[in-house]
């Protein structure tokens, strides 16, 4: 038990500081801010897809919607950051609510594919609408506003956001983690496990199911928030299904199973998307290789495979 | 009323192409039990070798070869890729390695043709429309119907009368058993997956000499075909033709009338489906439950 | 008291008729057997009872309720708890883990996003105590697919048990086990009948077994009730000793 709390503490340690080590290594605090907003993405889908069993690849969607949400709120509706987040998680969260059901008695690939389907339909609407949302060329127009405590105003400057974006990532990954120590979490690794035993001892599963999808939905908007406000821009690609394929293999990579995994899997996917995009032309070549890569040599994903050495020892 | 049969037909001969993608998609989704993301990457495969052989085969000779070079690339890809996952029991495995696929022969095709787009050349005979009144019924046009359509009756056929395929049907409802009964599954699945492949290569070479070739056009076909499988219902092969004319005719008409969401009603109609009937026109039920 | 009661009892599956006017009755406290060739409509019998599919014709009592038209969630609720030939467990989670859920269903618990330290201390003892009833205490913290098969059974019983049954049916318990490992279920078995007077309905194949530890036997032969009584009477049956054990011997 020790050892996990060292392991946390220096987890947090570290990105509690990242502003001060992460450009000694040659980065930058965005791009910390970048992995953040994607490891929270790939956690929320990895609610459901690593704990839950259950294969979505449309989670872009919620994730646009959050952005757009954001964006759309700044824009249009308030400049307070605060809102634009709460609208946008909103978006998302309830548009996956919605599609639970449809989804409930599907398994496996045919439960993937829907996901994807719908994926599509939200990215259409977005870039049909396109008197609202801006259509192909995206939603500009918006930019985060500065926190209000009261007198005390803080802008959101790079330091700054990167800190509000490292409290919502702890806010959401404290509550994940809590769910998942509670019997619904044990629940739901048991629907993982063994969908018919569960069903065989009385669960309804498809609620679960649809409670997973739904909070995953909320996580994965939060964060499709967040990089809207990082960029101060989205557009339709936040919604297009290479990007639910991206979040899987964050999540895959680092570990499906683990916790932690999405969060180790997106330091090294945007690292290598960063690296690969500015050696070659071709990098798209080379992310679908890792992708198979990863698929025929390390399905357990990094902290999945040190589990495995963990207990072989 | 003309521009309405205009755009219905236009319609029509799109929800072809979506069929026959439909159709190999789903033989995938069946009897490999693999979402094959890189369907569209066949696709294109096929079309951009049928482009680049055309001068030396002529159109009826790439019409052949497209295809039959998409075919040839998914056994191998089947042999090499997939058939070290069929054994692991989460379908994410297949998901991710088809889409990581897809990813490169995108982008493969992109660096090998050029992102634009490239006509393809159909011969003069086919130019010509066969109806003074109906001027859209091109010659061409009446190919990809009729090319598309005994494609389609032909792997009908051979799912229904021949050996290997009722041996197909059988192992998509019961693969352990069909193996347990001596029939060599191996060979099954890479048959499978070669013909869903040849389908949508023959569809891409259909396309090409109809919407012209692009890197994207793989990825803009593959969505509909899914749609078309939910709509048609899972487990029906006639089931996911019968779903990409559907949606192909309805978002043809759509062009009428509010152009904006003729890509959008595609999805309107899978959610209604979805809803109303979530087994699908043609579905069989208790499939992936 | 008669927990179980079968009147009657047919099923078709289409031209093929699985049961045939079967009738049995089963009282509390009772260890029964249910013997018979391969194709005797044993596990159909087990699948009726759990709700699985309805009979054709006639009612299923238990613990003299009318259960026909419930639903297998809810006889699982009621207390009708079984296993399968097949062992249905949670493969990659320690036996602890897969008596949790047992646990926190039979706790009704399983919804809750978050437990009091005091709530989940008394869930951990419950498993605890299952841990100790069924031999299983040393392993708990193993991976449950990397234990022999016959430990898995084991592991399989001990959820089943954590549903806290009324009735627990076993449907082939031995299954692919070797003579160590069937001699664990076995006082297992034993031990759950004897100590906590759980009533217990079993499939086998194996003989030894069953006159073993049966109080009481049914024999079914295609879909029929060929003899019932004790395994004396049973062994002693002419048409008992023709069908089935006959062959077997």
């Amino acid at each position: 038990m020790n050892s996990r709390y060292v392991r946390l503490g220096v987890l947090w340690l570290l990105l509690l500081t990242v502003p001060w080590w992460l450009p000694l290594v040659g980065g930058y605090t965005q791009l910390g801010t970048r992995v953040l907003v994607y490891a929270l993405a790939a956690m929320g889908l990895n609610l459901l897809l690593g704990f839950t069993g259950g294969l979505s690849f449309g989670h872009a969607a919620y994730y646009g919607l959050g952005a757009y949400g954001v964006g759309l709120t700044l824009k249009y509706l308030a400049p307070s950051t605060p809102l634009a987040l709460v609208v946008g998680t909103l978006v998302g969260g309830v548009a996956a609510t919605l599609l639970g059901p449809t989804l409930m008695r599907r398994r496996g690939v045919y439960f993937a594919m829907i996901t994807l389907a719908f994926g599509q339909l939200f990215y259409f609407i977005v870039v049909r609408w396109n008197n609202v949302t801006g259509g192909e060329d995206g939603l500009t127009g918006f930019v985060r506003q500065p926190l209000h405590f009261g007198h005390y105003v803080l802008p959101l400057h790079d330091v700054a956001f990167y800190y509000l974006v490292l409290f919502c990532f702890a806010v959401a990954t404290a509550i994940m983690g809590v769910l998942l120590r509670s019997p619904l979490g044990h629940t739901w690794v048991a629907i993982r496990e063994n969908r018919r035993r569960a069903q065989f001892l009385g669960i309804p599963v498809e609620r679960y199911i649809w409670a997973s999808f739904a909070i995953s939905g909320f996580v994965t908007a939060l964060a499709g928030g967040l990089n809207a406000m990082l960029n101060n821009f989205t557009s339709p690609l936040d919604l297009y299904w290479v990007l639910s394929g991206d979040f899987v293999i964050i999540a895959v990579l680092g570990g499906m199973r683990s916790f932690w995994g999405p969060l180790v899997g997106a330091i090294i996917y945007l690292y290598a998307q960063d690296y690969l995009s500015s050696l070659t032309d071709n990098w798209q070549s080379f992310i679908g290789l890792i992708f198979i890569l990863v698929v025929l040599l390390f399905p357990r994903g990094m902290l999945g495979m040190l589990r495995m050495k963990a207990r072989s020892a | 009323m003309e521009l309405l049969l205009f755009d219905a037909f236009n319609g029509l001969i799109v929800g072809m192409f979506y069929a026959l993608m439909a159709l190999g998609l789903s033989m995938i989704l069946t009897l490999n039990s693999v979402v094959n993301m890189a369907h569209g990457g066949f696709l294109i495969l096929g079309a951009y070798l049928a482009f680049t052989l055309e001068p030396y085969l002529g159109f009826w000779g790439a019409l052949v070869a497209g295809p039959i070079v998409a075919m040839v690339f998914g056994l191998i890809v089947e042999r090499v890729l997939i058939r070290p996952i069929y054994k692991r029991d989460d379908p994410v495995y297949s998901l991710l390695l088809t889409f990581g696929l897809a990813l490169i022969m995108q982008d493969v095709a992109r660096t090998i043709w050029g992102p634009a787009g490239l006509p393809f050349a159909i011969p003069d005979a086919l130019n010509s429309s066969l109806s003074s009144s109906f001027f859209f019924l091109t010659g061409y046009r009446a190919v990809v119907v009729a090319i598309a359509f005994f494609a389609v009756v032909g792997l009908m056929l051979v799912m229904r009368y021949t050996r290997i395929g009722i041996r197909i049907r059988a192992g998509i409802r019961d693969l352990e058993t069909v193996s347990g009964l001596g029939v060599n599954i191996y060979v099954l699945r890479a048959v499978n997956f070669g013909a869903g492949c040849l389908l949508a290569g023959l569809a891409g070479v259909l396309a090409a000499g109809q919407l012209g070739l692009t890197p994207t056009m793989g990825e803009s076909l593959i969505m509909p075909s899914f749609v078309a499988i939910i709509v048609g219902g899972v487990g029906s092969f006639l089931g996911s033709v019968l779903g990409g004319l559907l949606i192909g005719v309805a978002a043809g008409v759509m062009t009428t009338y509010y152009p904006a969401a003729s890509d959008a009603v595609i999805y309107g109609i899978m959610a209604l489906v979805l809803i109303v009937r979530p087994r699908g026109l043609m579905g069989q039920e208790g499939m992936f439950e | 008291m008669s927990l179980l009661r079968l009147q009657n009892i047919s099923r078709s599956f289409g031209s093929l008729r699985a049961l045939e006017e079967v009738s049995l009755e089963m009282s509390a406290g009772e260890l029964r057997a249910v013997i018979g060739p391969n194709g005797a409509g044993k596990t159909t019998l087990f699948n009726m009872v759990t709700g699985f599919f309805p009979p054709s014709s006639g009612t299923v009592w238990f613990a003299d309720r009318a259960i026909n038209a419930l639903s297998a969630e809810r006889r699982t609720r009621l207390g009708i708890v079984r296993t399968f030939q097949i062992t249905e467990i949670f493969p990659d989670l320690t036996v602890f883990e897969n008596l949790r859920i047992g646990v926190e269903t039979a706790a009704r618990s399983n919804a809750l996003p978050w437990m009091s330290r005091a709530r989940r201390a008394g869930l951990e003892r419950r498993v605890d105590e299952l841990l100790a009833v069924t031999g299983l205490a040393d392993k708990s913290e193993r991976v449950v697919s990397e234990l022999a098969h016959g430990d898995q059974r084991v592991v399989e019983v001990a959820i089943a048990l954590s549903l806290e049954p009324k009735l627990l049916m076993l449907d082939e318990p031995t299954a692919g086990m070797g003579d160590e490992e069937t001699d664990n279920m076995v006082s297992l078995i034993r031990r759950l009948h004897d100590e906590r007077q759980l009533s217990i309905l079993f499939i086998e194949h194996d003989m030894d077994v069953v006159f073993g530890i049966a109080q009481r036997i049914t024999v079914l032969d295609q879909g029929r009730v060929l003899a019932e009584g004790t395994p004396d009477e049973v062994a002693a049956d002419r048409r008992v000793r023709a069908a089935y054990l006959g062959e077997a011997a």
